[in-house]
């Protein structure tokens, strides 16, 4: 298929998503009680992009998820290609990502509560520790896939130890390195998220939460909407990133 | 060019390449189940401007006296010296490396593969990149400068680390089973190119391989080596005259070699 063939059927898929779920509350197959149609959820969605009190709480939230990725980055990776690198750190802590790294980190919310309130340096704090195991795993992949044949060459021809790390180590980890990256903000979205619609005062976690408990479906679908619009661009973006950095992987 | 009847003679040492000498090498790797003799007692010389092949079992330590070669490994006794300098680190501008072909950097196109060791020594990056289309067009690469490896069929990428060797023009060149992952009849091109090459550039050559076939072909001299311990059972010198051809292989000379070679190894391996 010609690459405008394929945007044409992306779209179409896309226009008999919201064509179906239109029909299925027309028809009363889904409650429109519970399930509003889109054609008052879209307008909504558009509407709430021009309301300066839910512009306000996206704001809150982007602030905090970008904080925690500009924090937790840098850190999670240090401690990976460390990991990586290194047989003492690695055999002494990997075991310890790995396991705490299954864990649901969500059970540790309350936690989060007591030490750091309910407030933005909270929100921050959890969505950092959610995405950090993941940023860590797959720093040390990273590193560990350098492969031992290009160290070998680099050396043989009297590479300084600041040439292999800016013309080898650098250039071969960096796809992997993006790849986490861009898992590791899922991740953080999901925590901050997860954390104002648990308990705060501002955020589109905290207006998603309060307008399912007041019933108002409409504006819940909207909320829903914008949130997963807004991660999406994040996740594509890095994933166009990812793919600029490792063409070479062919 | 200068045709060789007799191995290493009629040629002026001086100016081509250096010697290397091999003295009592000896290789203990300390392993998590005790330590491991991997070489014992290993000396030869190859002398400037020869071709020289390195045969012998799987695990007999021929890598390894090769990564000393380097200046990558530390022979745990004996020593390694090009032109009476002992290798005891990597020296580039004397000795350059063949690797194969897995050892090209895939995020670089052929031309930057080809020229990585000039830019590692900080030569001015004009200079850098005429040496590396001219080895390029050598090999026969010249429309596929831009290219990356993965573009690349397995035999163009081994014609660009061999072009990467050779574009420092160092006077000894180690290779380190250059062709092991190529088919048959890719390796043989290959080989007749590299010969080529070698006779206008007059480099000290030393080939590790598992092929007996191609270091007859290649070689003034085959040395062979034992199992673990690896030690030296025979220096052979392959009195075939050059340029070799491919007649040469039906003759009985390149016959018995190639089976004196093989009858050496098999024995030790049987021990």
């Amino acid at each position: 298929m010609s690459r405008a063939g394929t945007l044409l059927a992306q779209i179409g898929i896309v226009a008999g998503f919201f064509l179906f779920w239109e029909a299925a509350v027309q028809t009363g197959v889904a409650n429109a009680r519970i399930v509003p149609p889109p054609s008052l959820v879209l307008p909504r969605a558009f509407a709430m992009l021009g309301d300066p009190i839910v512009l306000y709480h996206l704001w809150i939230t982007s602030a905090q998820v970008l904080l925690a990725f500009i924090l937790v980055a840098p850190i999670g990776v240090a401690i990976g290609l460390l990991l990586g690198e290194s047989d003492y750190f690695g055999r002494a802590f990997k075991p310890f990502f790995y396991f705490v790294a299954s864990v649901p980190k969500s059970v540790f919310l309350p936690v989060f509560i007591l030490a750091f309130g309910i407030g933005f340096t909270q929100k921050v704090a959890f969505g950092m520790f959610q995405a950090i195991f993941v940023l860590v795993i797959s720093a040390i992949a990273a590193a560990e896939s350098v492969s031992s044949d290009f160290v070998k060459m680099a050396r043989a021809y009297g590479a300084t130890r600041r040439q292999l790390y800016v013309d080898i180590y650098l250039p071969a980890m960096l796809p992997v390195v993006v790849e986490g990256l861009r898992l590791g903000m899922i991740f953080n979205i999901t925590g901050v998220l997860f954390a104002e619609m648990y308990v705060s005062r501002a955020g589109l976690g905290h207006l998603v939460s309060n307008w399912g408990m007041r019933f108002e479906m409409v504006n819940l679908f909207a909320g829903i909407l914008l949130a997963a619009v807004l991660s999406i661009a994040v996740n594509e973006t890095l994933r166009w990133y990812e793919n600029r950095v490792g063409a070479w992987r062919g | 060019m200068a045709r060789l009847s007799v191995v290493g003679a009629d040629r002026d040492t001086a100016s081509v390449g250096a010697d290397l000498r091999v003295e009592s090498v000896t290789h203990v790797f300390e392993t998590a189940g005790g330590s491991l003799m991997a070489l014992k007692d290993v000396s030869f010389a190859v002398e400037a401007g020869t071709f020289v092949g390195l045969v012998g079992p799987s695990g007999c330590g021929k890598s390894s006296l090769l990564l000393m070669m380097a200046g990558l490994l530390q022979p745990s006794e004996g020593q390694i010296a090009v032109g009476g300098n002992i290798i005891n680190e990597p020296k580039p501008e004397e000795i350059g490396v063949v690797f194969q072909e897995l050892s090209l950097l895939p995020w670089k196109t052929a031309r930057e593969n080809v020229e990585f060791p000039l830019y590692l020594r900080g030569v001015d990056r004009l200079m850098r990149e005429k040496a590396a289309l001219e080895m390029l067009d050598l090999v026969g690469l010249g429309d596929f400068a831009d290219r990356r490896p993965h573009e690349l069929s397995g035999g163009m990428k081994q014609r660009v680390a061999i072009a990467r060797g050779f574009c420092q023009d160092p006077e000894i060149l180690l290779m380190d089973e250059p062709f092991a992952a190529l088919d048959e009849q890719t390796r043989m091109t290959l080989g007749d190119e590299l010969l080529h090459i070698w006779d206008r550039h007059k480099k000290t050559v030393v080939f590790v391989t598992h092929s007996l076939t191609e270091a007859v072909y290649l070689c003034d001299k085959v040395i062979v080596m034992s199992a673990r311990p690896g030690r030296i059972l025979k220096e052979i010198n392959i009195a075939l005259p050059r340029p070799r051809t491919y007649e040469m292989m039906a003759t009985e000379t390149f016959g018995r070699l190639r089976a004196d070679i093989w009858s050496l190894i098999r024995g030790s391996d049987r021990k």
